[in-house]
């Protein structure tokens, strides 16, 4: 009997949580709660939920729960992924220069690559910094010499998201090589790695064009006599 | 899951799929953009296979700790939109209620979503507009006892949906 007369009560136990009932039904619930530990102990669980409705605003929920685009999943695994391979260059730089100790190979292999400076055939790897940036903006690069020309790390910060960005290198007698566009996300992940046919020690230059604006930094590589030192010149 | 479970590619993929529908609408919510969105959602998991070797499964969920990291992506996502506005153009502004209480909202309402079309709609109808059990009964064409057991169920609809989100009320 005890259980059947629950049931009625309980189904009224979300309007009495909610505050919903007339002040008779309210009386005649709380009559039977105070006799009923496992309906009191529900309308309390209840009352601390419908404490937590106010919080939900209805004109969000009456709509379907927004989803991400659809190539979102593989943009982080690239994303991931180059992080990897970059993780992995940095530990072979560290074999590289023999050091033992990890943290003194990092360190040691970071400062040589920032401070070797250009020039010289065996040189491993060019950094370039752009100079004349936007207030916020960075941009740097790192090129490697390749049998098939030059491989380019761009890292960028401070741009708008989205922006697509158009590296080219400068040869010798002034030419443009392609060497691809990427573009800049927020995040962490700065890193762009892109290539180029024109060999690092031809190249004389490395320029982005990013908005409307083009960048352009020198590359002292071997045998670059004439190095061009304008960082920013109008789009093209 | 064994400690260190997400710092595999295979992992942070698994994750994604389990868990970025609910990521990317808190982010949608917090940020009220869904390229911002996006970019958090992409910034969560990056974070997260960076940091993968520390995640332990016996200290809390693994959507538990990627709520966490969201968090402080959204945080940092609106200082770097307030350092520079030009990335919010077009887009909505800031919210600007505390993150705890966005996410517990943003939880509500996701849960809210959950339940059955039939609670929900008496929930609406009677909590939020407010309105008479007996007007939201000759509407549907149901007793007025029936509106009530449905906010009963659908209270408890919800505890349960909350009970999985996580949430420990």
């Amino acid at each position: 009997m005890k259980a059947e007369s629950c049931r009625d009560w309980r189904l009224s136990l979300g309007a009495y949580a909610l505050g919903h009932l007339s002040v008779e039904e309210r009386a005649g619930l709380e009559a039977h709660l105070e006799g009923c530990p496992e309906c009191r102990s529900e309308a309390e669980s209840l009352k601390s939920l419908g404490r937590l409705l106010p919080l939900a605003d209805p004109a969000r929920f009456t709509h379907p729960t927004p989803k991400p685009a659809p190539e979102l999943g593989e943009r982080i695994a690239s994303t991931i992924g180059a992080e990897k391979r970059r993780e992995k260059r940095r530990r072979r730089w560290q074999i590289g220069f023999g050091f033992a100790g990890a943290a003194a190979a990092a360190t040691a292999a970071v400062l040589a690559v920032l401070v070797l400076p250009g020039g010289g055939a065996s040189e491993p790897s060019q950094n370039v910094a752009f100079a004349s940036l936007p207030p916020g903006v960075d941009i740097s690069a790192t090129l490697q010499p390749h049998a098939y020309g030059t491989e380019i790390h761009m890292y960028v910060t401070g741009m708008r998201s989205g922006t697509l960005c158009r590296v080219f290198l400068r040869g010798p007698h002034g030419e443009r090589v392609p060497a691809g566009t990427f573009r800049y996300r927020w995040g962490d992940d700065n890193e762009a790695v892109l290539s180029s046919a024109l060999d690092l020690s031809r190249t004389r230059a490395i320029g982005v064009h990013a908005g409307s604006k083009t960048f352009v930094a020198a590359v002292q590589s071997a045998g670059a006599a004439e190095t061009e030192n304008h960082n920013q010149e109008d789009a093209t | 899951m064994t400690p260190g479970a997400l710092s595999r590619e295979r992992d942070v993929r698994e994750a994604y799929a389990a868990h970025s529908g609910e990521l990317y609408g808190f982010a949608m919510r917090s940020l009220g953009d869904s390229g911002l969105a996006e970019e958090a959602v992409q910034e969560t998991f990056v974070r997260a296979w960076r940091a993968g070797e520390r995640f332990d499964p016996q200290i809390g969920s693994l959507r538990t700790w990627l709520f966490a990291i969201l968090r402080n992506v959204v945080i940092d996502l609106g200082r770097a939109r307030s350092a520079r506005p030009s990335v919010a153009e077009g887009g909505v502004e800031p919210s600007v209620e505390p993150l705890e209480e966005a996410l517990l909202s943003w939880q509500v309402e996701e849960a809210m979503r959950r339940i059955g079309d039939e609670h929900r709609r008496v929930l609406v109808e009677t909590h939020y507009l407010g309105r008479p059990y007996s007007e939201v009964a000759a509407e549907l064409g149901v007793p007025e006892g029936t509106v009530k057991s449905r906010v009963y169920y659908g209270l408890r609809a919800l505890r349960v949906v909350l009970e999985e989100m996580g949430y420990e009320g």
